[in-house]
């Protein structure tokens, strides 16, 4: 149980720069999860912490300690991988002691550890078996095994759940969830699953392009968003834009024009006549009827989950946004609608992508 | 076991199935039978039969293999090739092959420069001819004219210097040693192969459990290609049991000094064709190769049923 401190962080392959200065300070018993597009630097930024690439520049710290210079196993961390990385031809309880042999741990400690953790992951049955002879799911609960018996300061994860399927994924994630609750750990969680994200992290880093976006409470980061990027990443379906433009800033307000928006006044800011922006809704907000914002457009498409639907609409900038519709009452593909939002729950974001702090106070 | 067969091949009457079957086997079989089957049997056949003075053929049964194997003129040497290929075998598994997998395992270690330069340099001599490395080596080690022994004088080891090709001691392991050098290519390229297969994660797995480079290589990558070096290991079986040019090249079909350096191939090679006194005798030749034959056979199964079965493959 540590923590864990990055300053400055980078890295690069020759002229491609993957990570770009990484700040990052992770709590004592944190859950933080990083959560990006593919290819953002997410697997180098766990890797780098761990010992397995060298950082361009900057310092990583565990527990206080600078380990820059140390090798994977002084750093006293432990990784899960996404293929599992079992050795195929060791059983699951070799499997699990067989790095602790290499640190010195003794063989009654050893023996209580892997008791352990069978327990926990309820292992026992599968001990004698060969990676080959297990499940997917069974698999990753053994790689997860591997890690808990080194009692690390700081698990990382790197997708372990990208290979399994979609019902198997649910029970191991309520099951990691378990386990950070039982261990206290801190534990360093890389997905490109932003529903794994939401529900597991005590604080989520949503990173893009080798940078980080935003740091936050996931529920921060769905009702504010810190620009464009987050507000379309996190949240599903995602938030819909329209882009406007200032009329005139009257009494503290910005009046906004835009293809789809009819005019929408938001806080003045330093907003000026000419100003470039976006508006943001997310599809829950969006409802049918008048309010503050409206648009409107021909439904293409529904999907109904049973507690919602979401209707694809075609709107005026021939781009598609979605509706959250509950109930039973869901309009026909073909039909008109118009939609509309309250001013609390629209987003706006300056010609720069970066969300104005404050939401809109009235319709014009 | 269900087999599986497509719908059209389970609809077409049986005539045309066959038909078919003969149209894509036939060739492969004509010719393996030709240039295989046919040979192996005719001279198997041939090591049954004798001939005298006039060159009649006669029926002999299995005589001749009495006579190689127990008829002393026959069976010393015989033995004595024999035993000096198994010698040839060792040398070449007991030095080529550990240095064909620690050079792999050098390779395919990351951060290494030049890769591609070295494996090209260590497996170049494979591409030579056996009669011009025989040559070369020939003139390397040559008391009169070698390079060796400046070699060795010029960092203080003249004295170690001896005509290793001459002295009956070491004429068969100088042998081997240069097969050696020119082959180790071989078990490097392919173990190479099978270490690149191992996935990345597994090894950094294996870092993270505070394992070394040298750790990771003897405890998790060795156990994971043993495959591929027990394949390496038959090959180099078949390969040696067969062997003949290097010998030939540099010591000529006597072997010398005084059969130092015979192995079954020069022995066959003398037996068959017949060598400065000696007289050709095609049907104890026979016998000789039917022999070789099933030395090697036995190798083979054994690695095939026994060795094979213990191991396993992995998938990732
Ligand atoms: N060894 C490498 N050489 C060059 N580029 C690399 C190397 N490893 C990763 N990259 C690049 O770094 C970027 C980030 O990769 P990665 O951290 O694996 O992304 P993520 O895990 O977020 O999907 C990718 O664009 C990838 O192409
Ligand atoms: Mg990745």
């Amino acid at each position: 149980m540590a923590k864990l401190h990055i300053d400055a962080l980078n890295k690069s392959y020759g002229e491609t720069k993957v990570l770009v200065d990484v700040d990052l300070a992770i709590e004592d018993g944190e859950f933080l999860v990083l959560v990006g597009p593919s290819g953002c630097g997410k697997s180098t930024l766990l890797r780098m912490i761990a010992g397995l690439d060298a950082p361009t520049s900057g310092d990583i710290y565990i527990a206080e300690r600078k380990v820059n210079a140390l090798a994977p196993a002084e750093r006293r961390i432990a990784m899960v991988f996404q293929s599992y990385a079992l050795y195929p031809h060791m059983d699951v309880l070799k499997n699990m002691t067989f790095g602790l042999k290499f640190t010195g741990v003794p063989a009654a400690e050893r023996e209580r550890r892997v008791a352990e953790a069978a327990r926990m992951l309820r292992l026992e049955p599968l001990l004698k078996r060969y990676p080959r002879d297990l499940s997917g799911g069974q698999r990753q609960r053994v790689a997860i095994g591997r890690a808990i018996v080194r009692e690390p300061d700081v698990f990382l994860f790197d997708e372990p759940l990208s290979n399994l399927d979609a019902a198997l994924r649910v029970s191991t994630r309520v099951e990691i969830a378990r386990l950070h609750r039982l261990l206290k750990a801190t534990m360093v969680y890389v997905t490109h699953d932003q529903i794994e994200a939401m529900t597991l992290a005590d604080r989520i880093v949503v990173m893009n392009q080798g940078r980080i976006e935003q740091v936050g409470k996931p529920l921060d980061l769905y009702y504010e968003p810190a620009n464009l990027f987050v507000a379309g990443f996190i949240g599903s379906p995602a938030m819909n834009f329209f882009t406007g433009r200032v009329e005139r800033i009257e009494g503290g307000e910005a009046l906004v024009t835009g293809p789809c928006i009819g005019s929408v006044a938001v806080p003045a800011a330093t907003f000026s006549p000419g100003d470039d922006l976006t508006l943001g809704v997310r599809p829950e907000h969006l409802g049918q009827g008048a309010g503050a914002f409206s648009t409107s457009g021909m439904v293409e498409l529904v999907e109904r989950l049973g507690e919602a639907s979401f209707a694809h609409v075609r709107r005026a900038d021939d781009r598609l946004m979605v509706a959250e519709i509950r109930g039973r009452d869901t309009p026909a593909p073909g039909e008109s609608v118009t939609l509309s939002a309250p001013a609390q729950d629209i987003h706006v974001f300056d010609a720069r992508g970066r969300r104005l702090a404050a939401t809109p106070v009235n319709s014009a | 076991m269900a087999e599986p067969m497509s719908q059209v091949v389970a609809s077409m009457p049986r005539g045309r199935f066959l038909a078919l079957m003969a149209l894509f086997l036939g060739p492969s079989v004509a010719v393996y039978t030709l240039f295989s089957i046919y040979p192996l049997i005719a001279t198997m056949a041939l090591a049954t039969y004798t001939t005298d003075s006039a060159g009649a053929y006669a029926f002999v049964g299995l005589a001749n293999f009495v006579t190689l194997l127990a008829d002393s003129v026959w069976s010393k040497p015989f033995w004595n090739a024999a035993w000096n290929n198994l010698i040839f075998f060792a040398v070449h598994m007991a030095v080529q092959n550990p240095i064909g997998i620690a050079l792999a395992g050098l390779l395919s270690l990351p951060g290494i420069r030049f890769k591609s330069l070295y494996r090209t340099a260590i497996f170049l001599p494979t591409m030579l001819s056996v009669v011009i490395v025989g040559f070369s080596w020939n003139l390397i080690l040559s008391p009169l004219w070698g390079v060796a022994e400046g070699a060795l004088k010029s960092v203080g080891l003249g004295g170690w210097f001896a005509p290793w090709l001459g002295l009956p001691s070491t004429a068969l392991a100088t042998l081997a040693l240069i097969s050696v050098w020119q082959f180790v290519g071989i078990p490097m390229m392919l173990i190479y192969a099978a270490l690149l297969n191992i996935p990345d994660e597994l090894v950094d797995a294996a870092r993270v459990d505070g394992l070394g480079n040298f750790r990771i290589f003897w405890h998790i990558k060795l156990p994971l290609v043993l495959p591929t070096i027990g394949l390496v290991s038959v090959l180099t079986f078949v390969g040696n049991f067969n062997a003949f040019d290097l010998i030939y090249s540099v010591k000529g079909a006597l072997a010398g000094p005084n059969f130092a350096s015979d192995i079954l191939g020069t022995f066959f090679y003398r037996t068959f064709f017949g060598y400065q006194l000696q007289l050709g005798n095609p049907t104890m030749g026979a016998a000789v190769a039917t022999v070789m034959f099933f030395i090697i056979l036995v190798g083979v199964c054994f690695y095939l049923f026994v060795i094979q079965r213990r191991m396993r493959r992995y998938a990732f």
